[in-house]
């Protein structure tokens, strides 16, 4: 995983501040490949209550992680019992790793 | 401060496209959210062309805004101001600072609001109709940019066609 501890701790309060204490943020996609280089950080964040204003959450989730990640792209996707659960979720679940 | 003509007339020339941008912008927004936008209306977007153009228009208006006044106007007035230029992040932040902006992180978060406006590629009518409502609810906000960059502008005697 190329996210190094200090990122991971600012980004585990990012979510927990953003979906609560019960969400659950995995890091999925090519972040999790340590032999590459760069790329986007792609995140999963699950939230267990329906989420009021889904869009804006994703978006302002991503552009804040976005600044503790030192201006580097991230993509937030967003689970959720009010979303519909399309194969992006199937995906991160399967392959992402919980932070 | 001593502002070459070139710039000034950069300057001169974005003006009047955010005047147009945010006219078009305003005028969009209250065609499509006569009431708040529900995954009702979402639903419609495939059958009802009529509504879908309407949407089209107001996401691309409201990018066009955006981009014109964060990417452009922000970098061109600080030029202006004798500000030193850096990423598009630390130019919002010095917005913020300068008063310009409410918010450089609400502007970052707005920018990537618009990726879940598109119909055709947002396969979720609950995403796709809260971040329309969310972007109408950000209308607001690039009105006012606008508004405070402009008077900015203006008071320091820059929309003159020789310098002051």
């Amino acid at each position: 995983m190329r996210l190094d501890a200090e990122h991971i701790r600012q980004l585990k309060r990012l979510a927990a501040e953003a979906g609560g204490s019960q969400a659950r943020l995995r890091l999925f996609g090519s972040r999790l490949d340590d032999h590459a280089v760069g790329g986007d950080v792609d995140l999963l964040l699950e939230v267990p209550e329906p989420v009021l204003d889904p869009a804006w959450l994703v978006a302002s989730m991503a552009a804040r992680a976005s600044r503790i990640l030192d201006g580097r792209k991230v993509d937030v996707v967003l689970a959720a019992p009010n979303i519909a659960r399309l194969p992006i979720h199937e995906a991160a679940m399967r392959q992402g790793v919980v932070l | 401060m001593t502002v070459g003509a070139d710039l000034r007339s950069r300057l001169r020339f974005l003006v009047r496209v955010v005047q147009r941008e945010s006219k078009h912008l305003l005028a969009t927004d209250s065609r499509v959210f006569t009431g708040p936008f529900t995954v009702e209306c979402a639903r419609r977007l495939d059958g009802d062309i009529e509504l879908s153009e309407r949407v089209e228009a107001f996401v691309a208006r409201f990018s066009r805004l955006q981009d014109t006044i964060g990417d452009k106007l922000i970098p061109v007035l600080l030029h202006a101001l004798g500000e030193p230029l850096g990423a598009v992040v630390d130019n919002l932040d010095r917005a913020e600072r300068l008063g310009w902006l409410p918010s450089a992180d609400e502007w970052l978060a707005t920018r990537k609001l618009r990726n879940q406006m598109i119909h055709e590629y947002v396969e979720d009518p609950a995403i796709l109709a809260s971040a329309l409502q969310a972007g109408h609810e950000r209308v607001p906000m690039l009105i006012m940019a606008s508004t405070t960059l402009l008077t900015e502008i203006e008071q320091r005697g820059w929309l003159a066609d020789v310098a002051p």
